[in-house]
């Protein structure tokens, strides 16, 4: 269905639509666990679990989390080793050392995440991917929402059984003598890979070096390396783009 | 209340890091998050994580027993029989009652 041109073929039976706009809905669509979400918060709001403003206050909060805590945590394990040792024994715990509580803010974590967490830690014969092949498991208080690619099933089904090739989609080749260690997040136990200090960065503060320490480098599809700060993926046009004369199907709706 | 904090125990787990086990080959009941892709394959204890409720029972809000979740390595060649490289690994995770030892 063609969007924005609804009021042509909804039956309002006014040619000369242009006289009769009606306001359009912004979404056509809502899925059964949309409907559900919604349900499930109006009864809690009307139970008093919790008010509609506390609601919006925490999804917006939940929505502001960055992957910046994850990227200053690896700086501080690559600096300073005592600290990367805390962070093997006991991630959450480590994880206050750089102002993040895990159990925050509803003292038992956020509502739909568990506070298992391990870091994954790369050398330079061992890397390793997250993936949840049953959902979209992601740890969250620490690199914030995920990226929407990581939810599809494409990458899902496909990086449990061609691991290596969904990486060379993402630009990383791996030499044969690298083992490539896929960890599906399909539990309770959350996850983040801990890179390879790149070369290049020797006398770097923790500052420069959480600066190369993308989202991308911490799930495992992207290597840090001097100047690459950000998660850049191409956009390729289509080949062949849609015609102007065909965008709108009249007949089918 | 942390989600596997809890005022029950379960036994020690049966296995420790380095058992060798076998994911368990059973129908899927309802409701499970083990995956069929490890079902019947050979993996080693990489980890043991906490005790928790089975998602068998979690998914029904049914207040069960508390179980011993492992990490579980397996090679990539144990579960797709053609895959190209000796050295790659997968992890997954698993309460302990989809877990069998496997003799030495």
């Amino acid at each position: 269905m063609s969007t924005g041109h609804r009021h042509d073929h909804a039956g309002d039976g006014h040619a000369d639509h242009d006289h009769d706009h009606k306001a359009a809905p912004m979404v056509e669509e809502i899925t059964d666990y949309e409907v559900l979400e919604i349900a499930v918060r109006e009864l809690a709001i009307e139970h008093g679990l919790f008010t509609a403003e506390d609601h919006r206050r925490f999804t917006e909060w939940a929505e502001s989390i960055g992957p910046a805590n994850g990227s200053r945590l690896v700086a501080k394990c690559w600096t300073d080793p005592a600290f990367k040792a805390r962070v093997m024994k006991d991630a959450v715990k480590a994880c206050k050392e750089i102002g993040l509580d895990w159990l925050e803010p509803t003292g038992s974590g956020t509502p739909s995440d568990y506070t298992n967490f391990i870091v994954l830690e790369d050398t330079p014969t061992l890397h390793h991917v997250i993936v949840c092949t049953l959902c979209s498991c992601y740890p969250r208080p620490i690199l914030g929402m995920s990226p929407e690619w990581y939810r599809t099933t494409n990458y899902r089904r496909r990086l449990v059984r061609w691991p290596r090739e969904v990486l060379a989609e993402f630009g990383l080749l791996l030499p044969p003598e690298v083992e490539v260690r896929v960890e599906d997040s399909n539990q309770k136990c959350r996850f983040m890979v801990l890179p390879v200090r790149p070369d290049g960065t020797k006398n770097w503060t923790e500052e420069q070096l959480a600066a190369i320490v993308t989202r991308d480098c911490m799930i495992g599809v992207a290597l840090p390396s001097p100047g690459r700060t950000a998660d850049v993926h191409p956009i390729h046009k289509a080949r062949r783009p849609v015609q102007a004369s065909v965008q709108h199907g009249s007949a089918a709706e | 209340m942390k989600a596997n904090e809890t005022t029950k125990k379960a036994a020690a787990g049966r296995f420790k890091v380095g058992d060798r086990v076998k994911v368990k080959d059973m129908p899927n009941m309802f409701y499970t998050r083990t995956q069929n892709y490890v079902r019947g394959a050979v993996g080693t204890i990489a980890a043991c994580t906490y005790q928790d409720l089975i998602p068998e029972d979690e998914a029904f809000n049914f207040d069960g027993k508390l179980e011993q979740y492992y990490i579980v390595r397996f090679r990539q060649k144990d579960l797709w029989e053609e895959y190209p490289f000796d050295n790659d690994t997968l992890q997954t995770e698993t309460p302990e009652h989809w877990l069998e030892p496997v003799g030495k």
